[in-house]
């Protein structure tokens, strides 16, 4: 028997018939595996609030999640959060946004609801440039590539957000590509249910902006790069850093119980109205 | 046998995409000269016999084009005894 409509339709708005993003784009296929989490755990879409920041990636939780979703300003999605969280403990708040809004602009809020170890999850959709305003050099762009604003080739060293939010003391780090679907719902599992800052830094293609200034071509080339020079993290410590030149290091980098701010703060309030 | 369903209306084609294709251990889908109502060219199935039901091309169908369900329901002699 045939089924009639999409299993997750249930979790998305009745008039979205269409997701926003290009032909081929990865943010399908992370949308994909959060939802597929969220049915996984048997959560309900109710117990969560999304929030999403400017870029193609934002769009994955708003307008097409049935949910209570959040789209802020530019960067700033992980502070919303963060209000959000100590105001209402009780929700599993779900961050969805790109490497330009996440790591770029909003760098810095990242950096310390990692250090406050905010129980959080966040999904980073790393497509190593700004696809949305056109293709411009960003901090996640490989070293060397031509874009449209590095013409020559761009001379910074690219940025690696999963070592930096481990060094910033998250709870969980993980960093997935868009070749890896099962292991990325498998991840952002753990995320939810991790009591913590939870980074899952899902490696996205974006064919239209990424594939044309790297010349790897269509989706589907993007996905055999993806398949052909991803490393897993046990490969990889063997490694010394000129084998690994090129290389995606995918796995789980932290997965760690430390104190947590939210829960923390509770108990705090407790302890001084006792008093 | 597993059960391939494609929404065409859904699908952003295989010409941009065509990740379902790339993702098929069996090479079930192929591609299809017919558009859909937006001019995307979504794939059609080939031989729905191959299909394996590891549900590859429906979990990183970007658009939620495609369903696979597993015929795992039903133990294996039983689903001889239907096919004849």
């Amino acid at each position: 028997m045939s089924v009639s409509a999409h299993p997750f339709r249930r979790y998305m708005r009745n008039h979205v018939t269409r997701t926003t993003t290009c032909p081929g784009c990865g943010n399908g296929i992370i949308t994909q595996a959060i939802l597929r989490a969220i049915d996984e755990l048997g959560l309900d879409m109710d117990d969560f609030i999304f929030v999403s920041g400017i870029g193609c990636s934002a769009w994955i939780p708003s307008p097409l999640f049935a949910a209570d979703t959040l789209h802020t300003t530019h960067g700033r999605p992980i502070a919303f959060a963060t209000g959000i969280k100590l105001c209402l403990p009780e929700k599993n708040i779900l961050v969805a946004s790109g490497d330009g809004d996440l790591a770029a602009i909003g760098g810095n809020h990242l950096i310390h609801a990692a250090r406050r170890n905010i129980d959080m999850t966040v999904v980073l959709v790393n497509n190593g440039i700004y696809g949305m305003t056109g293709g411009q050099t960003a901090p996640t762009t490989p070293r060397g590539l031509t874009t449209i604003t590095s013409p020559h080739g761009t001379l910074e060293h690219t940025f690696d957000i999963c070592a930096m939010v481990a060094a910033a003391g998250a709870s969980y780090v993980t960093r997935w590509t868009t070749y890896h679907p099962r292991q990325m719902t498998r991840s952002i599992k753990k995320a939810i249910v991790k009591k913590g800052f939870a980074l899952v830094e899902a490696i996205s293609q974006c064919p239209v902006q990424f594939g044309r200034a790297a010349k790897l071509g269509k989706a589907v080339d993007m996905l055999k790069h993806f398949k052909e020079n991803s490393i897993r993290i046990d490969k990889a410590r063997n490694l010394d850093e000129e084998a690994l030149k090129g290389k995606i290091v995918v796995g789980e980098f932290v997965d760690i119980e430390k104190a947590e701010l939210a829960s923390e703060w509770a108990r705090l309030k407790q302890e001084v109205m006792e008093v | 046998m597993s059960k391939i369903t494609i929404f065409r209306q859904a699908c952003k084609g295989v010409e941009d995409c065509g990740i379902c294709i790339f993702v098929c251990p069996k090479q079930v889908l192929i591609g299809s000269d017919e558009m859909n109502e937006v001019g995307y060219l979504p794939p059609q199935v080939k031989d729905e016999s191959l299909c394996t039901g590891c549900q590859n091309c429906m979990i990183s169908c970007p658009d939620f084009s495609i369903v696979v369900e597993k015929d795992a329901s039903k133990p294996a002699a039983e689903r001889g005894e239907e096919d004849g």
